[in-house]
């Protein structure tokens, strides 16, 4: 019982994490019905930046924003020149690939530039050694925090998102771009602004990732990504509580089948969760199919 | 350039000048070094592979993030059939490669439901999956580990029938079996099931719409597409020797993406091109291997956006979807046929029996709270013209999406000659005899306006996919049967003039008729046309009126939506208005601009002044 209690709040953490990322992903497929494919380089980019300015001797508070600035910017950059182009000219295609092989460029130049090599992380928030009682289990402080963290953003982004001006603003982008335009809406600003929100909360899930993980490589990031794919779809694309719910699912089911069958199933078995998902109901838990006049 | 273009397209296409590149490189194998040879090989299990993607994303749209996985089906199921039994690589390649078209087939079913973003990441997952066996299920797949110990030409093991294979064999086996799948796939391509992928690219309904399954159609895609890849790494897993499962990561779907993307999408020659370049490129030089990463992700970022058309559009005219020889002996014959015939009309839609009617019973349609048509029921009479006419959202789309099986009915019932066909897909209402056409013309934007109207034989033919890929008799007789029927539409319509334009280069008008004419070719009984004269010049209104009534006279049942009241008044014989989804008025033109509510509803002061 204290093993599977265990799990479930491991997989809880780690499931936190993945809403994180799901999250970011809806940001951009509310404005744009697209996503980056490429987001794993950036929550690897924001790591390894955290990672190689904190090893020059900055502090890990200023290394934390720093590295969230850098993907800040790279999320224009992403829809300025993978996205928004492709829109125009390529069809539904053109995005798919112009975003991943924008992730494989900054791969390739972190690679190329700081080497292959898996660089420490430093221990941002508490260390391996802080641990709280839940339940009677010992639980690690950077499991409970990223859970914290990732949790704390999902709030107050759907808070903002329903509550302010700038969350109509964005809703009603969702909704109609073309009327969007018409009233008036900065719809530019605000679908940029969709992927500069949507690059930081895939860095702070890189960050929030890494430090658990201890080490970052140019490879990180690829999988967590695949994962936010899995929770938003099981969610339901576009939906925050869906997203929320289906990431902490999946981070608990991968955990348990690490835990009682196989680590090495972990991940196979998310997939084989979003194969199904798509296949029996695309438009998730939480989401509703959409009603289509042809 | 364009003079260039025509000069590489012919030799590119000529049988001889192909022939005598194959003389050349299998004979000339033996003289190259080891080290060359291998890396052709290479270029070869590339090209095979590519091709496979050539099938599902160039041809049918379908992008796949995780193709490697279906590489690796074929290499890893070829190897380890062929370690446990002994059997040589005829056996095990072509048992391997079945395997993986059976999952390809099987994954088409989740991937058949959804579209762009889910199929990409459902690709993607799929890829992962197959790697977390591969790495994992260490007793068939060796693991982290590898398999070795994999037959193999460069080694020396690869033994078959007694006789040791040479590098130098197997390089002729594999030449030999590509130069086959690329014939195969161009036949396939030139065939009513090769253009039935790429219509599914661009519009799904325009493929029912002439009876054209979704399904299956996306099944075959898959299933092809899953035996290319399968063959290509059969070729492979027998051409390393070893397999480590990292060598089938997302990096090899990549990979061949960069390849296909690079060569041209749905370009053979540019693909074979870019395959071999590829191939041999980081081989040559050192710095492309160091940053090989870099430049993938620059390729992938910028290819489908600046340069779309890739090698293939660079130095090759667009590949053509009809063969080009049975079209030339079809218009020798068509021409003779036509001349036959006094009044010009294409004889073959004549409609034999008795001119077909369809009837509504009380139709409902709610889409959520709102409600598009509220009890319609309505008769159209065999044979006649009748017009559908009302304001925007009075239900006329709705109306006819459901007689044209679109969607069904919340409640109420469709009948067609008196037979209830009420929910039938549009599929089987297409084989029934009802097609129609779009408010927006569907059309594949790069086929010509001939490939576009011969989409609507898709149904009139029934050969299958080996058929067309081997090119057999029966699929020479029927393409030529349909070519020549389309002729006859083409003249008809009178765009023969355009029909080897490409109808993304045509004005609207031109399209409209396009899209006419593939409906027609479907040979219907009853057609639904939505707007067919919207956007049209007066010159163009008169010959499509001057159409409908051919078609009136061949006993085709017409039905169309129009706003344009003088287009209709001397065409149509009934008239049926609706308004927020209820009929208002059933009649002629005349008794319909008299009429009181049909003033108030539709036409206002301002319209009436006009008419």
């Amino acid at each position: 019982m204290d093993f599977f209690l265990s799990l479930v709040i491991a997989g809880a953490c780690v499931g936190s994490v993945y809403a994180l990322v799901a999250v970011g992903l809806n940001l951009t497929f509310w404005t744009t019905k697209t996503l980056n494919f490429g987001q794993g380089a950036v929550m690897m980019l924001c790591a390894i930046s955290t990672a190689l300015l904190t090893a020059q001797g900055i502090s890990n508070g200023v290394g934390v924003i720093a590295g969230v600035a850098i993907v800040a910017v790279v999320g224009v950059i992403v829809e300025r020149i993978a996205v928004r182009p492709a829109l125009k000219t390529a069809g539904s295609m053109g995005w798919v690939i112009a975003t991943l092989g924008f992730g494989i460029l900054l791969q390739g130049i972190t690679s190329k530039f700081f080497g292959s090599q898996a660089i420490p992380f430093p221990e941002v928030l508490f260390t391996v050694q802080d641990v709280i009682d839940i339940g009677g289990q010992n639980i690690s402080l950077q499991y409970v925090s990223i859970f914290v963290v990732s949790i704390l953003i999902i709030v107050v982004l759907e808070g903002l998102t329903r509550y302010t001006v700038l969350g109509t603003a964005i809703r009603g982008t969702a909704q109609d771009m073309e009327l969007a335009i018409v009233q008036g809406l900065p719809v530019n600003l605000i679908v940029s602004g969709s992927f500069v929100l949507s690059s930081v909360m895939a860095g702070i899930a890189g960050i929030l990732t890494a430090q658990i993980s201890g080490t970052v490589d140019p490879a990180f990031g690829f999988e967590l990504v695949l994962m936010g794919f899995v929770a938003a779809v099981l969610g339901g694309m576009g939906s925050s509580a869906g997203a929320l719910v289906g990431g902490i699912i999946v981070g608990i089911i991968g955990k348990l089948v690490g835990g009682y069958i196989s680590t090495a199933a972990e991940h196979g078995i998310a997939f084989a969760l979003l194969i199904m998902m798509l296949a029996l109901r695309p438009e998730g838990f939480f989401g509703r199919a959409e009603v289509s006049k042809a | 350039m364009n003079t260039m273009r025509i000069f590489l397209t012919k030799l590119a296409t000529h049988p001889l000048a192909l022939l005598v590149l194959f003389i050349v490189v299998f004979f000339g194998a033996p003289h190259l070094r080891g080290a060359t040879l291998q890396i052709l090989s290479f270029a070869l299990v590339s090209i095979l592979f590519t091709q496979s993607i050539n099938v599902l994303t160039g041809m049918a749209g379908q992008i796949s993030l995780g193709h490697a996985a279906f590489f690796g089906i074929g290499a890893y199921g070829s190897a380890i059939i062929a370690k446990a039994f002994g059997l040589n690589l005829f056996l095990t390649i072509p048992v391997a490669a079945i395997v993986s078209s059976l999952i390809a087939y099987l994954l088409s079913y989740p991937a058949g439901r959804v579209k762009e973003v889910y199929l990409a990441m459902m690709t993607l997952g799929f890829g992962q999956i197959f790697l977390e066996v591969a790495r994992e299920w260490t007793d068939l797949t060796g693991g982290v580990m590898g398999l070795s110990g994999v037959p193999s030409a460069s080694l020396g093991t690869l033994i078959i029938l007694g006789h040791k294979f040479s590098t130098v064999d197997y390089f002729r086996v594999l030449l030999l079996i590509t130069a086959c799948s690329m014939i195969f796939i161009r036949n396939f391509s030139q065939s009513r099931l090769g253009r039935s992928l790429f219509v599914m690219h661009y519009s799904e309904l325009a493929a029912g719409s002439v009876g054209i399954a979704r399904r299956q159609t996306k099944q075959l895609a898959y299933a092809l597409s899953g035996l290319l890849a399968g063959i290509s790494g059969g070729f492979y897993a027998h051409l390393v020797g070893y397999l480590g499962p990292e060598s089938f990561a997302i990096s090899r779907s990549i990979e061949v993406l960069v390849v296909a993307i690079v060569g041209g999408l749905w370009s053979s020659a540019g693909q074979v091109i870019s395959a071999v370049f590829f191939t041999f490129l980081p081989e040559q030089l050192q710095l492309f291997a160091e940053y090989q990463f870099i430049a993938y992700g620059l390729i992938l970022t910028f290819t489908l956006i600046l340069f779309k058309q890739g090698i293939g559009g660079l130095l090759f005219l667009p590949p053509r979807f009809i063969r080009q020889t049975w079209l030339a002996t079809a218009q020798q014959k068509g021409q003779a046929a036509v001349t036959g015939n006094a009044k010009n009309e294409p004889l073959f839609l004549k409609i034999q029996t008795a001119p077909s009617d369809i009837s509504v019973q009380a139709i409902t349609m709610r889409f959520g709270g709102l409600v598009a048509l509220n009890s319609v029921s309505l008769d159209i009479q065999a044979g006649h013209i009748t017009a559908l006419v009302g304001p925007n959202g009075s239900g006329k789309s709705t109306l006819v999406n459901i007689i044209a099986g679109v969607f069904p009915p919340t409640s109420g019932q469709v009948f067609l000659q008196g037979t209830e066909v009420t929910a039938q897909s549009d599929v089987v209402m297409a084989k029934k005899g009802v097609v129609r056409t779009f408010q927006d013309p569907r059309l594949v934007p790069h086929f010509t306006v001939r490939e576009n109207i011969m989409l609507g034989a898709h149904a009139k033919m029934h050969y299958t996919w080996l058929e067309a890929g081997l090119s057999m008799p029966r699929v020479h007789l029927q393409e030529a049967q349909a070519l020549q029927q389309c002729s006859a539409i083409l003249q008809l319509l009178d765009i023969e003039a355009v029909a080897e334009q490409a109808v993304e280069s045509l004005p609207y008008g031109y399209r409209r008729m396009t899209e006419l004419g593939r409906a027609l070719l479907a040979q219907p009984k009853i057609i639904l046309l939505d707007e067919p004269a919207a956007g049209l010049s007066d010159v163009e209104m008169a010959r499509l009126a001057e159409i409908l009534i051919k078609l009136k006279g061949l006993g085709i049942t017409v039905l169309l939506i129009e706003h344009h009241m003088d287009f209709l008044t001397g065409l149509v014989d009934e008239v049926i208005v609706l308004d927020s989804g209820s009929i208002i008025f059933k009649g002629d033109m005349l008794g319909m601009r008299q009429d009181p509510a049909v003033i108030a509803a539709y036409l206002g002061d301002d319209e009436v002044q006009h008419a």
